[in-house]
């Protein structure tokens, strides 16, 4: 199917962007203001890129800022790469996606606010899955999540780098392939779960890539008493996935990098928007780019929806 | 490896009418971890328990599956003996094939086989059974009692008497609370101040007493047996140990036209003052805000009119710490004030009823201060406009209460009480005066209180209308009530010189900071919740936190007073032992998994969950993690059911003994 | 009455209210079918819902939670929390394909007797008339991946390498 797509953003735009951080990351890391900068580096093949901690004024020229600027760093800041992290104060390139899951991490007493430098990125969107590294960013290319972003001016930032320039109206995918998904009859939809998990071969890759999968020991992991089952066959996948989403429910900020990650294509970011949109429509909850106290699943209103009760 | 017993009860027959016994008995025999399995006539009876003992030691047992009543039933009786045999109790559980099972079917065979099924969960559910101990908690014997009004004076009084420490609290310069503001009280008419000071007096004067007025609880630390708390003791102006309260300072100060708070604004008070003449302690405070010498740095006059000195102008507040192991929370009520909406409430305002705008309509308490022989008119009833004797009095009901259109729903309880009273009191005081009450429904549960009202209505000659006032407006010296009569189905208009409102009973207004500071709970009106509305009334779901009077929900005197000292006697009874014990069905953090997200603590509903930092030995902080507190932990699992990593696990409930019971299924 | 299918029907109860209920059942000597086994919680809030996927993994053909009325909680909210866990969690089941009628929750307080012996007996009845529940059954029985390794997808990707 051969369509017509429009470019998103000029280069000048990720120009702008890039610079701008770079300028913020020199003078950060030269008056000292943090530690380290968590941003993106140019991957060896071109286009892509890839996660790094910068501890040297001098290397923030490594900084960039593409559209395959997917990965939410926020990782960075929990669990992953632990060892690299120089301690104090850290800045991290943000995404308004990102955000929402610093926020996330703000509210789960994971990260300090006063520990944390914010370089928000008035982002224009990133490019989905398929698209190659070659590739512009267009309204073909762009990822699904961006189609349907709420967030494109990362407020309650330190900074901001960059303006988004005006964009055109985008369909909503995801959503249309949730509506279709909750059209279907239980048996239509259980088969459709069925094909995705039967295929899953439990390499975590989601769990590890999710910032809010920061747990010390998975519950999936446990042996005694073994939760789920362990070894990618059918039942334990279906079970590891229904945990999974539970666990995020209520939580999840919507980056959609299970998605990415996952080698299968298992569209995992249904589930997530799933349970955010039943949150929203029981609770009113909705993953914002303030911390909140509690979330929908750690608090309880006398007058919540029982009507499923008997 | 387990070796458990099981022991199945015939009940006489209840069980082994529908469930055969001796084939749950041999189903359970064979099953992995039995060691031994038979069946009793009465497993509860002397020789059922005696086999059981029995058992324990020729089989070397290690746990018990007694499978009979319901554990609601018998549980307590088996653990005992197991532990008559060595056992832990804990280590025991029942199998409910009796309330769960014959008596709900009918068929021997599905009933045998159901028996057998919850036989083998259980025993799967002791193979995964842990020995738990005891926990005991050291209590210090001391109470904190916060509020002195008539429901803090009783319990502290009733505390202190029983031979324990207690520290009361009072925000005011004096005790009394409201009931010192009384005139006289239903249903006897007796004179308030006459039973109240005596009582103040005890509690400012008892040995185990320690009196802070003119303070407020700053913070509280701890748990049941074991808080810290923090009294803010507010600069004072008069040192308290060498004021004799001779009251030459009121008599000196210039400033005498301030409007007395206590008499609702009604009489004048000094800059320097005690509220009201019987005040305890009887050393007075000065009102920084009108008081010159703060003000101007001139005057100074009381200090130099003051015999012992005691005035010291350069006071500071003053933080003081006090351990106990009890708190009574008795900060009772506030009315409803009628002319604006209060601050960041949901309530609405009654503007449409004048008050704080027509000077002659005022409230019931306002109404007490006039009608009250030591208040500002010496107990005459003269309107505040013009000080005239009003000829007609009319009082309106439930302003503000049972109004779900304004946000109150609930009902003020003392209102129809204490609007009789004042119609009685206004027609002693006022022999050609008339009465008239607007009222919804008279409500007078309580001894003596239908009489109480009946004699109103039909000999004091208050004239009452069933219904609601509909518009208030002044006319002339007149303020005009305009309502309808329901009963008779006509409108009516009163001239009156005099309007009373009784208006509704709120929580204090800052009711809710107390509580997050106290760590209890309170409803959408900002009142203290109770542990269970019908079997825990006094005490909060918080450990060691007891609630007494008005701040609870509306209460009158007596009921006021029964609580407060049934709070006094949770107290003591938390005080007749040296240590708490408690069930061991407490959740525990597994440190080296928890990452600290503190779900469980935003999920508990006992606040029993803290903070614990692990450090290294150079005592660098490495992670942050949650920790249970098992004096206050109330065993509910609700942390372990939200946690993502299962960090925390509910002692009695592990999940290793509900999956393998699942497994088992 | 002979049925050709009796269905196993796991119930997930609180100790202090439901558990109490289905007590008075059994002291008021009311009847229900046989096919129900009780766990017993301290409170709801205990319940995870990896319990009632374990269960439905198990064989378990329809699944009840039971607790205390809102308010009447032991421990005052442990049923709140329950509430909005299950609320959430029953819309996940339901999206993943899970025929919602075989889970049901109820508030069965000490003193319904009569409303546990309803709610045991309508859920038993009902999951009977659907049939076994087999979808995870089925899962069970699958030893193997069962993607298609020779889908032409996969070939195509597979010679590009």
């Amino acid at each position: 199917m051969q369509q017509n797509h429009t470019q998103l953003a000029d280069d000048s735009y990720f120009a702008a962007v890039t610079n701008a951080i770079r300028t913020e990351t020199t003078k950060l890391l030269s008056e000292g203001t943090v530690a380290a900068v968590i941003g993106y580096q140019a991957g060896t093949r071109a286009g892509t890129v890839i996660p790094t901690i910068i501890t040297d004024a001098a290397k923030a020229g490594d900084l960039v800022f593409s559209p395959g600027c997917v990965n939410n760093l926020a990782l960075y800041l929990t669990k992953a790469k632990k060892e690299v992290r120089p301690a104090g104060k850290v800045a991290i390139i943000a995404k308004g996606c990102d955000m929402r899951a610093l926020a996330g991490l703000l509210g789960e007493s994971q990260l300090k606010r006063e520990e944390l430098h914010i370089i928000g990125v008035a982002c224009v969107g990133v490019k989905g899955a398929g698209a190659g590294s070659g590739e512009a960013l267009t309204t073909g290319t762009i990822a699904r999540k961006c189609r349907e972003c709420t967030v494109r001016a990362p407020e309650g930032a330190d900074v901001v780098v960059g303006a988004v320039p005006p964009l055109p109206e985008f369909s909503p995918v995801e959503a249309e392939e949730l509506a279709r998904l909750e059209a279907m009859t239980p048996a239509e939809r259980w088969a459709f779960w069925k094909g995705h998990f039967s295929r899953c071969i439990r390499c975590m890759a989601c769990r590890q890539v999710c910032p809010f999968c920061y747990c010390e020991q998975c519950l999936c992991d446990r042996n005694r008493p073994q939760a789920l089952e362990t070894t990618p066959r059918p039942a334990g996948n279906m079970a590891w996935h229904i945990v999974r989403a539970m666990h995020l429910a209520g939580r999840c900020a919507g980056c959609t990098e299970c998605e990415r990650a996952c080698p299968m294509d298992i569209p995992l970011n249904l589930l997530n928007r799933k349970m955010a949109r039943e949150l929203k429509t029981l609770y009113d909850f909705e993953a914002g780019l303030v911390p909140v106290e509690k979330g929908p699943l750690t608090e309880y209103r006398e007058e919540d929806d029982q009507s499923f009760i008997k | 490896m387990s070796r458990i017993g099981v022991f199945v009860c015939h009940c006489g027959e209840n069980i082994s009418r529908t469930v055969d016994v001796e084939r749950v008995a041999a189903y359970a025999a064979q099953l992995p971890g039995v060691a031994y399995a038979t069946d009793y006539k009465y497993m509860c009876s002397d020789p059922g328990q005696n086999l059981l003992k029995k058992a324990v030691a020729e089989h070397q047992l290690t746990g018990i599956v007694v499978a009979a009543c319901s554990p609601r039933m018998h549980e307590k009786t088996f653990r005992k003996a197991a532990q008559a045999a060595g056992l832990n109790p804990f280590m025991c559980d029942m199998a409910n094939i009796r309330e769960h099972c014959s008596w709900v079917h009918e068929n021997r065979d599905e009933a045998t086989a159901k028996a057998s099924d919850i036989v083998r969960l259980m025993v799967e559910r002791v193979k995964r059974g842990k020995v738990l101990e005891p926990i005991t908690v050291p209590v210090t014997k001391r109470s904190l009692v916060i509020g002195g009004g008539i429901a803090g004076i009783q319990a502290a009084l009733d505390i202190a008497d029983a031979g324990h420490q207690v520290v009361l609290v009072e925000r005011e310069p004096s005790i009394g609370g409201h009931m010192a503001q009384l005139s006289e009280t239903f249903p006897t008419l007796d004179c308030s101040q006459c039973i109240m000071t005596p009582k103040m007096v005890d509690a400012a004067n008892h040995p185990n007493i320690t009196l802070y007025s003119w303070s407020e609880i700053e913070s509280i630390d701890g748990y049941i047996g074991n808080f810290s708390v923090t009294i803010r003791r507010k600069a004072r102006s008069v040192d308290e140990d060498k004021c004799t309260g001779c009251g030459v300072c009121m008599a000196k100060c210039p400033q005498k036209k301030i409007p007395n708070v206590f008499d609702r604004n009604l009489g004048l008070r000094t800059a320097i003052y005690v509220p009201f003449p019987q005040a305890v302690p009887n050393t007075p405070v000065i009102d920084r805000e009108h008081c010159l010498k703060f003000k101007t740095g001139k005057c100074g006059l009381c200090a130099k009119a003051c015999g012992p000195q005691a005035i010291d102008f350069e006071q500071q507040d003053q933080l003081v710490t006090e351990p106990v192991g009890a708190i009574v929370v008795a900060t009772g009520f506030d009315l409803y004030s009628i002319d604006r909406k209060p601050e960041g409430s949901s309530i609405e305002g009654y503007g449409e009823f004048g008050y704080g705008t027509i000077p002659d309509v005022i409230d019931g308490l306002t109404f007490e201060r006039l009608a009250s022989a030591s208040g500002p008119t010496g107990g005459k009833i003269l309107r505040p406009s013009d000080g005239k004797e009003p000829k007609q009095v009319v009082f309106i009901q439930c302003v503000g209460s049972r109004a779900r259109e304004k946000g109150i729903s609930y009902c003020s309880k003392i209102c129809c009480m204490y609007t009789a009273k004042h119609t009685m009191l206004y027609h002693h005081k006022v022999h050609d005066g008339r009465a008239y009450v607007f009222y919804m429904d008279a409500r007078t549960p309580g001894k003596c209180y239908d009489e109480f009202w009946r004699r109103a209505v039909e000999e004091e000659e208050a004239v009452y209308i069933r219904g609601m006032v509909s518009r208030l407006y002044q006319r002339g010296d007149k303020v005009v009530v305009m309502g309808s009569d329901t009963l008779v189905g006509v409108q009516v208009e009163i001239e009156a010189d005099l309007v009373v409102l009784a208006t509704a009973v709120q929580a204090q207004p800052n009711a809710d900071s107390l509580a997050q500071k106290l760590g209890i709970s309170y409803d959408k009106y900002n009142f203290y919740s109770e542990a269970h509305a019908k079997l825990r009334p006094v005490e909060c779901a918080t450990a060691g936190i007891y609630l007494a009077g008005a701040c609870q929900g509306p209460k009158d005197i007596p009921d006021t007073v029964s609580q407060a000292s049934a709070a006094a006697a949770k107290v003591m009874t938390l005080f007749a032992k040296d240590q708490l014990e408690r069930e061991p069905i407490v959740a525990r953090v597994n440190e080296r998994n928890c990452v600290g997200c503190f779900a469980c603590r935003k999920v508990c509903p006992y606040g029993a969950i803290e903070e614990k930092e692990i450090r290294d030995r150079q005592g660098n902080l490495i992670r942050t993690v949650a920790h249970v507190n098992p004096g206050v932990c109330g065993g509910c699992g609700t942390c372990q059911a939200t946690c993502p990593s299962k960090s925390v696990e509910l002692d009695g409930y592990t999940d290793e003994q509900i999956v393998a019971m699942i497994e088992a299924l | 009455m002979e049925h050709d299918f009796e269905p196993k029907i796991v119930a997930f109860v609180c100790t202090w209210c439901t558990y109490a209920g289905a007590d008075l059942a059994g002291t008021s000597r009311m009847q229900y079918p046989s096919n129900v086994r009780v766990l017993k919680f301290p409170c709801t809030g205990r319940i995870d819902p990896v319990f009632i996927l374990r269960a439905f993994q198990k064989g378990t053909d329809g699944v009840l939670v039971s607790g205390c009325h809102p308010g009447d909680c032991h421990y005052m909210a442990g049923n709140f929390h329950a509430r909005r866990r299950f609320a959430a969690f029953r819309q996940l089941l339901e999206f993943i394909g899970v025929d919602l009628n075989r889970l049901q929750f109820s508030w069965v307080s000490a003193a319904e007797g009569g409303k546990w012996v309803e709610v045991v007996t309508e859920l038993t009845e009902r999951v009977r008339a659907m049939g076994p529940m087999v979808e995870f059954k089925e899962l069970e029985m699958e030893e193997h991946w069962s993607g298609k390794l020779d889908s032409p997808e996969l070939k195509e990707a597979y010679q590009n390498i």
